[in-house]
């Protein structure tokens, strides 16, 4: 994807060197740079292409012939098992949109606000306050403490809180978030304070404009991180109404591999589902989406990373 | 007035965001409490007032997947439970998605379960010891009254830790011992006699790999290798892959294998059956099972049980892949069979439970009525399942039922399998029964299962030769290296700097410890 935004500013430039005179030494740097970047955006294709193309093929000429980029015999066996129950994969998939827009929205929120006010130099026990932050990544209760304080004491066994709320505001979040504020000048501050605007007032209209890459930055992480949870799940989800689509997709192959093994004997299931080209096909439903969402969401990122500049 | 319209706007579908998320959460949060306090009455009462049953609300949980129809059954299920006990059960499942990590957090962390799946594969000597389970051994004569009568005694021996009984094993008696399955139109085509013992086999793989020009091992084939070297040398492995006794017969002769006269003389064949190309190069680091490349005609010999054999030759039954595959379980080279410990499927009691009383009552309901078993062993009948021309036949799918619409029912009902209350399959690999024969009559307890091992005050040690084992045992194993004799000295050397010696004590003391309270000489 970053071969993308490289490409850009190339074509841009090539457009404009045709209304002028174009010199050898323009053309032989076009030619070499258009076919480097075709032969690395071929390589970064053919990986997913690979995935496509296998989850499309048959099992046994997988096992038999290794995988190809073009099969012989074209197979839906895979995408079969995935849906056998398909209302199950669209719910995950609610599931899954509804907490990572969520998540990240509500993340993005405290996450900023956090950063905001430890950034502030007037703000007395910053640093203090810093180091509390930051202690919880040297130092955890470890699994089963965390699991009995979600389910015990803040009853959060099988609802979408517990999908939501523990990879919500991370450390390494905040800290991020407030290095980036604090490269944000004081006087812009000071400027708008004695123009008369209020902490929330200057933080909504001053700051969350200016860190518009950090904010973008930052809800990438968080939307990748939920799109792609599936442990919280795991431990806390007993509903198969309430499961997310990596969860889901987890399961429908670690249940194709148990029936592989010596205890799935007992299941006693005489097709076994195809295990090879099952995994290619989850890869394609889970990250199918995000691929298709990306370029329209692509422009924003990249808008949100070069501009935000500070000017005066 | 626009900037304030738009803060509003702002602040409203925040809000609106917001209470859309604890609507989300409140409905669960408001509900635990309310039905904690619920279940905790009626234990207080439940257990005065014998006659009739307060009612109550149990949880259990088993692991691996429910069906797609699993409320369907659940419901069905609690009508009848609530007709009969006043109970209903909240069944859940931890999936197989990293289910050991699930499982042990469920037992550690003290959540109120009232039954779930037990077994020696998942840690039950282990959780027993530290507590995790339940002791039933009064609660069971009073509360399941008819398991307690028909589970026999050993049978409660192999779930007694430490004096007290800690699951309700399942009564099943089942044989898996490994075996290979193989191309029995190729054997006959090659007018070889069935396998015996070794040389048999060789000559086997030989006209594969020679007439055929087939891998007869493709793939993966350290399992394959290793399952035969245990067998057929009789050596009885305990905790790990490198120290056991050296047959059934003599179990406190308990020994570093790899010093052993039979481990040299195994590589050493090994390596030949490597150079005449049984297997593959890589065939240590492969992904690919043996078992698919018999099903693409590139392969003859695969590792498996019975039951899973049996599920190999019905599955190429159903792909009709044209070719014949036969069954040879290992036992044969030495004629007698260990049986499945009964805990390896059971089901068991956390000590968090609220209702234990109640819990075992519907166990006991469970495992013996055959309308409950029925009901939850093999689901709805005329949908998932109906009788066959006898009691103890089942037909999977029932008519006019479609599989790819109704997978078959199989959940993990192993925990409370009754043999009387089991049922066959009609169409299934008849083998499987010829097998059962076979094995009754030379069946032996298993005395080396149980033998616990937290492996506590040589943890270092086993670490390090488990490691050893990884990088020089099993290159060893299947003939790897170009020098076996000054690989076999290289892996002795390294075993012993990495204190396989420590290890040896631990584990002779660890058994003889069980010899000696099971009176096993």
């Amino acid at each position: 994807m970053n071969v993308q935004a490289e490409k850009w500013p190339v074509a841009r430039k090539a457009n404009k060197g045709s209304k002028i005179k174009e010199d050898k030494a323009t053309i032989v740097f076009n030619v070499i740079g258009y076919t480097l970047l075709t032969v690395i955006s071929l390589v970064c294709l053919i990986p997913f292409w690979l995935i496509v193309a296998g989850s499309f093929t048959d099992e046994m000429e997988i096992i038999s012939e290794g995988f190809k980029l073009f099969p012989h015999t074209i197979s839906f066996e895979a995408y079969k098992s995935v849906f056998t129950t398909p209302e199950q994969i669209y719910r995950a998939y609610g599931v899954t949109i509804g907490v990572t827009a969520a998540g990240s929205l509500l993340g993005l929120l405290l996450t900023s606000m956090a950063g905001y006010v430890l950034s502030r130099k007037d703000f007395m026990y910053r640093n203090n306050l810093s180091f509390f932050i930051y202690f919880t990544t040297l130092f955890s209760g470890g699994l089963i403490p965390w699991y009995i304080m979600m389910t015990k004491y803040l009853g959060l066994k099988d609802s979408y809180w517990a999908l939501i709320l523990p990879p919500l505001v991370s450390a390494w979040n905040i800290i991020l978030m407030r290095n980036f504020m604090k490269s944000i000048p004081d006087s812009v501050i000071e400027s708008a304070k004695i123009d008369g605007a209020g902490d929330f007032l200057i933080y909504r209209r001053i700051i969350l404009p200016l860190s518009t890459p950090g904010l973008a930055t930052i809800g990438l992480f968080l939307a990748l991180g939920y799109w792609n949870d599936w442990f919280n799940a795991n431990v806390f989800i007993t509903s198969d109404n309430k499961y997310p689509l990596q969860f889901l997709l987890y399961k429908i192959l670690s249940s194709a591999a148990v029936l592989r093994t010596q205890t799935g004997a007992y299941l006693a299931a005489n097709v076994v589902p195809p295990a090879e080209t099952l995994k290619m096909a989850v890869a394609v439903v889970a990250t199918g989406p995000i691929i298709l969402l990306y370029p329209f969401v692509q422009k924003y990122f990249v808008k949100g990373l070069t501009i935000g500049a500070v000017k005066g | 007035m626009f900037k304030t319209k738009k803060r509003l706007s702002l602040l409203l579908v925040l809000s609106l965001m917001i209470s859309l998320l604890a609507a989300c959460g409140g409905g669960t949060a408001s509900n635990s409490p309310g039905s904690q306090g619920a279940e905790k009455s009626a234990n207080g009462e439940g257990g005065a007032a014998e006659p009739k049953l307060e009612k109550v609300k149990l949880s259990w949980y088993l692991v691996g997947d429910a069906h797609k129809d699993q409320s369907k059954i659940v419901a069905e299920w609690n009508k009848m439970l609530e007709r009969d006990l006043n109970t209903t059960v909240d069944l859940k499942f931890t999936t197989w998605n990293d289910w050991k990590t699930k499982y042990n957090l469920l037992l550690t962390s003290g959540e109120k379960i009232d039954m779930i799946f037990a077994s020696s594969w998942a840690d039950f000597y282990k959780l027993s010891k530290q507590g995790a389970f339940l002791d039933l051994k009064d609660l069971l004569p009073e509360y399941a009254p008819t398991t307690w009568g028909n589970v026999p005694e050993e049978d409660w021996d192999s779930v007694t830790v430490g004096g007290g009984i800690y699951a309700v094993p399942n009564t099943n008696p089942e044989y898996t011992p490994l075996g290979y399955v193989y191309r029995e139109d190729w054997r006959k085509e090659f007018g070889l006699p069935e396998f015996t013992d070794l040389d048999s086999i060789e000559a086997y793989l030989d006209a594969v790999k020679t007439q055929k020009k087939v891998i007869p091992i493709n793939g993966a084939a350290y399992e394959n290798v290793n399952s035969l070297y245990k067998f057929w040398n009789d050596f009885q492995l305990i905790g790990g892959d490198v120290i056991g006794a050296t047959s059934y017969d003599n179990p406190r002769d308990i020994q570093i294998l790899p010093y052993t006269e039979e481990f040299e003389a195994w590589v050493k064949r090994m390596k030949t059956w490597e150079q005449k190309g049984y297997w593959n190069k890589n065939a240590l680091s492969s992904n690919q099972e043996a078992g698919d490349f018999i099903k693409t005609g590139q392969g003859a010999i695969y590792w498996r049980n019975p039951s899973s054999a049996g599920g190999f030759i019905n599955e190429v039954k159903a792909k009709n892949l044209n070719m014949e595959i036969g069954f040879f379980p290992f036992t044969r080279f030495h004629n007698y069979v260990i049986p499945t410990l009964p805990s390896s499927n059971a089901m068991a009691i956390p000590k968090s439970s609220a209702n234990p009383e109640r819990s075992l009552m519907v166990l006991d309901k469970l495992r013996n009525d055959p309308e409950y078993f029925n009901l939850m062993t093999y689901g709805i009948e005329g949908t998932h399942w109906a009788k066959g021309e006898d009691d103890k036949t089942i037909l999977i799918p029932a008519p006019g039922v479609n599989l790819d619409e109704t997978p078959r029912y199989s959940i993990t009902s192993w925990g409370w399998r009754y043999e009387p209350n089991m049922k066959n399959e009609k169409g299934g690999w008849d083998g499987l029964d010829a097998l059962k024969e076979e094995f009754s009559p030379i069946s032996k307890p298993d005395i080396f299962g149980p033998i616990y091992l937290d492996y506590a005050p040589v943890k270092a040690e086993l670490a390090a030769v488990n490691q050893v084992f990884e990088q020089y045992g099993k290159p060893l194993m299947l003939g790897l290296t170009s020098d076996v004799d000054a690989s076999l000295q290289t892996y002795r050397d390294k075993l012993k700097t990495a204190g396989v010696d420590k290890l040896l004590e631990y584990i002779q003391e660890e058994a003889n410890k069980y010899f000696d309270e099971k009176g096993i000489q």
